[in-house]
């Protein structure tokens, strides 16, 4: 008896510590200092139902792979390859048997654009009309390290344990590939400029229309301002090329100032990833279009016109190289006249 | 034997001890392995999620309106706040359970997706709002089967997995990146570095499938329009419906106008959910707002556009369904409707509902009854009444009748209008408008 006793005790003790060994890691308690988005949060991360995740790969419409690289504003037409789209549902959800599942529904498809940078998340879908399993996908936002995710689900029913009942879950299926997005827009940038004892305006460059390809990028110029004779309201110059050579012509809008006035000049705007500092200028040059030659000292906050010998046609100009090396110089006449 | 049994207990403790141990210390093991042959272990693409509706007493049971209770979707009432939550072991402090030895590179980035199930069966997106949170609240505003789905991912570095690469040819899943006559070297940006040398994004989704029950009762719109002459007030009655089709959808259920000299031709009453700041407040709150326009509305004949709200009351508790009922009477907003002896009148009604977005009409079922519920016939193609009843104290002796109409919509709720039916006298003072 006692021999009977020990073996159904060693047979107990044996088959709770298998159990034991089984059951998924809990981990630790949340700790919502380090966790804060599971604020609120009351549930298991582990599924009970039979919700089976399924393998996604995503890939270009020619079968090649994903760059790593891909170019800002450029169409990626991409393909979803997952058993989501199959006839027949899948049969196991975590090594468990899915009694008779059927599909109750079509797949629902969402796919984003991540900027790890900035941890933000853009709908990558444009274009309606493809095929499921299709998307074109336009990543707009310049990122060292970003990615393309595509989530599907897809409502799936079965048996139930009771006969003549069903049970629904969701075949789900996901994935993301790590891209850098390659900023190919030169940046915006404009100047503030306040006249001592005088007048006081900015310009200010707009990407119009935005997310343009192919290129060239074109933008609109924007003035205002006493100094461009533009209070409570903007004076527009429409459809200029965005990048090094954005002249504005003399009878469109210029700076009129005295031959004697006093300009403090700020830069405004930047660029859509990264500026590069170090490249920026600005001042007064010589003519309008080409590469800038200064008139006078670059990059002064505060330029007196009096200490300068201007050149018959000068222009102030802002030039501005982001850290993908797109440039961008706009000039903007400057009209000295007498009072 | 004896030693037998003993030897027993001893491999039993001892064989469970070890799995115990063989358990809880996997991790450290299998990092210990993972050291000395300098390989990590694999980082899945994806992993697991789970995600339900929190608790709630508007989530409504299984069968719902005698809903099918195996129909797997939760009940839910358009108009009222849920939460949900979701969770993943990708949103955990410790990424050891995503791949061993692995680790998280940030925080994770998670959106909620708002889906709705249209007439082909397809799912449209109604809203994708990146929270980075991984519980969300928010309402329903219209009726319809919807999918809830959350998507997440997070960057996990430290395992293999971060420079795989999927491909559609076979045979190609270990090529570098690609992408036409482009190559990595050309468009490597600032820092020259590539994006798949550091961790990988791994990513989860689940989603849950929703049916919002619509908790409003429809718009109606009633016109009434007197004939004289030689009109053929049958072909008026039909153009009266064709106008009421066209605008109702297009109004949305508003009133078309609320100037009181566009309603010369015909008078209008108008029971609707209301303007924007009125609509889709939450069933206990809901109202109605009632607006009558035109000549037919006051023993003067004179035109008007009025408007007021009417409060809804509940219909069903079991099945939340919701009543509009619009009561007319000498001491209501609405008196009633005012016709002349002698005058043939027609009327007609139709509905539009939210729970199909007001996006097509139904007509709805009026008509003049007596105090006793009897009904009372057109005359011909029109209603004709010869005897006036009104004012009530000159002619107790003539009929009360009423004016009613019942809308209801495919889940129950309801839009009741009863109101006084009068017959003026020809030689009443009828001071404006078309009756003058």
């Amino acid at each position: 008896m006692k021999k009977i006793k020990a073996a159904v005790f060693a047979a107990v003790v044996m088959f709770g510590s298998m159990v034991s060994a089984q059951e998924p890691p809990q981990g630790a308690p949340v700790d919502l200092e380090k966790t804060p988005w599971l604020k609120g949060v009351e549930l298991s991360p582990y599924p009970t139902d039979l919700t089976p995740t399924l393998p996604l790969a995503i890939y270009l419409e020619n079968g090649e792979a994903v760059p790593a690289t891909v170019t800002e504003d450029v169409p990626l037409v991409l393909v979803a390859d997952t058993a989501i789209f199959d006839n027949d549902p899948p049969t196991h959800a975590n090594d468990q048997e899915i009694p008779n599942p059927r599909w109750d529904a079509a797949a629902a498809v969402s796919w984003y654009f991540i900027d790890w940078e900035k941890n933000q998340n853009f709908n990558a879908s444009t274009t309606p009309g493809l095929a499921a399993n299709q998307m074109i996908v336009i990543p707009t936002t310049p990122t060292g390290k970003g990615a393309i995710t595509c989530h599907m689900a897809r409502r799936l029913r079965y048996d139930a344990p009771e006969p003549g009942r069903s049970k629904v879950s969701y075949a789900n299926s996901s994935v993301g590939r790590d891209v850098r997005v390659l900023d190919i827009t030169p940046p915006l940038c404009g100047l503030e400029i306040s006249v001592e004892k005088g007048k006081s305006g900015s310009f200010w460059p707009v990407e119009f229309p935005p997310d343009k390809y192919p290129l060239p990028k074109t933008a609109n110029v924007y003035f205002s301002g006493g100094l461009f004779d533009a209070v409570d309201k903007e004076i527009v110059v429409e459809g200029l090329e965005l990048g090094a050579n954005m002249v504005v012509a003399a009878e469109q809008v210029a700076v009129k100032v005295a031959p004697d006035a006093k300009l403090s000049i700020r830069v405004i705007g930047g660029d859509n990833y990264k500026l590069d500092n170090a490249k920026l200028k600005y001042g007064i040059c010589n003519a309008g279009g080409g590469e800038p030659i200064p008139v006078g000292p670059i990059n002064e906050e505060t330029i007196d016109l009096a200490n300068l010998e201007l050149p018959e046609k000068p222009y102030i100009f802002v030039d501005a190289t982001d850290t993908t090396g797109n440039r961008q110089i706009l000039f903007v006449p400057l009209s000295v006249t007498e009072k | 034997m004896k030693k037998f049994g003993v030897f027993l207990v001893v491999f039993a403790v001892f064989f469970s001890f070890a799995v115990v141990i063989s358990a809880q210390e996997e991790n450290t093991d299998d990092a210990a392995a993972d050291e000395a042959t300098e390989q990590a272990v694999e980082i899945p693409g994806s992993v697991d999620m789970t995600l339900e509706m929190k608790p709630d007493k508007f989530v409504m049971p299984a069968n719902f309106r005698g809903g099918d209770p195996d129909r797997g979707l939760v009940n839910a009432l358009e108009d009222v706040f849920y939460e949900q939550h979701e969770h993943s072991i990708l949103y955990k402090e410790d990424a050891g359970e995503v791949a061993e030895g692995a680790s998280f590179e940030g925080d994770p980035n998670i959106t909620w997706d708002t889906k709705v199930k249209d007439a082909d069966g397809n799912f449209q997106t109604v809203s994708s709002v990146n929270t980075n949170m991984a519980g969300n609240g928010g309402k329903f505003f219209a009726p319809g089967e919807y999918q809830i789905g959350n998507g997440g991912a997070r960057q996990v570095g430290g395992g293999e997995g971060a420079e795989d690469v999927a491909t559609g040819n076979e045979g190609d899943e270990d090529g570098g990146a690609a992408g036409g006559n482009q190559t990595d070297e050309a468009l490597v940006g600032e820092n020259g570095e590539t994006a798949e040398g550091g961790a990988k994004t791994v990513t989860a989704n689940q989603a849950m499938g929703v049916l919002v029950h619509d908790v409003t009762a429809p718009d109606i719109w009633i016109a009434f329009q007197e004939g004289a002459g030689n009109i053929d007030m049958a072909a008026t009655e039909q153009e009266l419906k064709n106008k009421m089709v066209e605008k109702i959808v297009a109004n949305l259920g508003r009133p078309f106008s609320q100037k009181a000299e566009e309603y010369e031709d015909a008078s209008y009453v108008f029971v609707d959910e209301g303007t924007s700041d009125e609509r889709n407040l939450e069933p206990w709150k809901k109202t109605a707002r009632l607006s009558v326009a035109g000549a037919l509305f006051n023993d003067r004949g004179a035109p008007k556009f009025e408007t007021k709200t009417v409060e809804s009351k509940t219909l069903s508790e079991e099945n939340m369904t919701r009543q509009i009922h619009v009561a007319g009477g000498e001491d209501e907003a609405l008196k009633g409707v005012f016709v002349r002896r002698n005058v043939p009148f027609i009327f007609a009604a139709m509905s539009v509902d939210n729970g199909n977005n007001r996006g097509s009409t139904a007509e709805v079922a009026c008509r003049i009854e007596t105090a006793d519920g009897k009904e009372v016939e057109k005359d011909g193609k029109a209603y004709l009444f010869r005897v006036p009843n009104y004012p009530r104290e000159e002619y107790k002796d003539q009929p009360e009748y009423f004016f009613v109409s019942k809308a209801m919509d495919k889940s129950g709720n309801l839009t009741t209008v009863r109101m006084p039916l009068y017959i003026v006298n020809i030689q009443a003072a009828f001071e404006g408008g078309r009756n003058q």
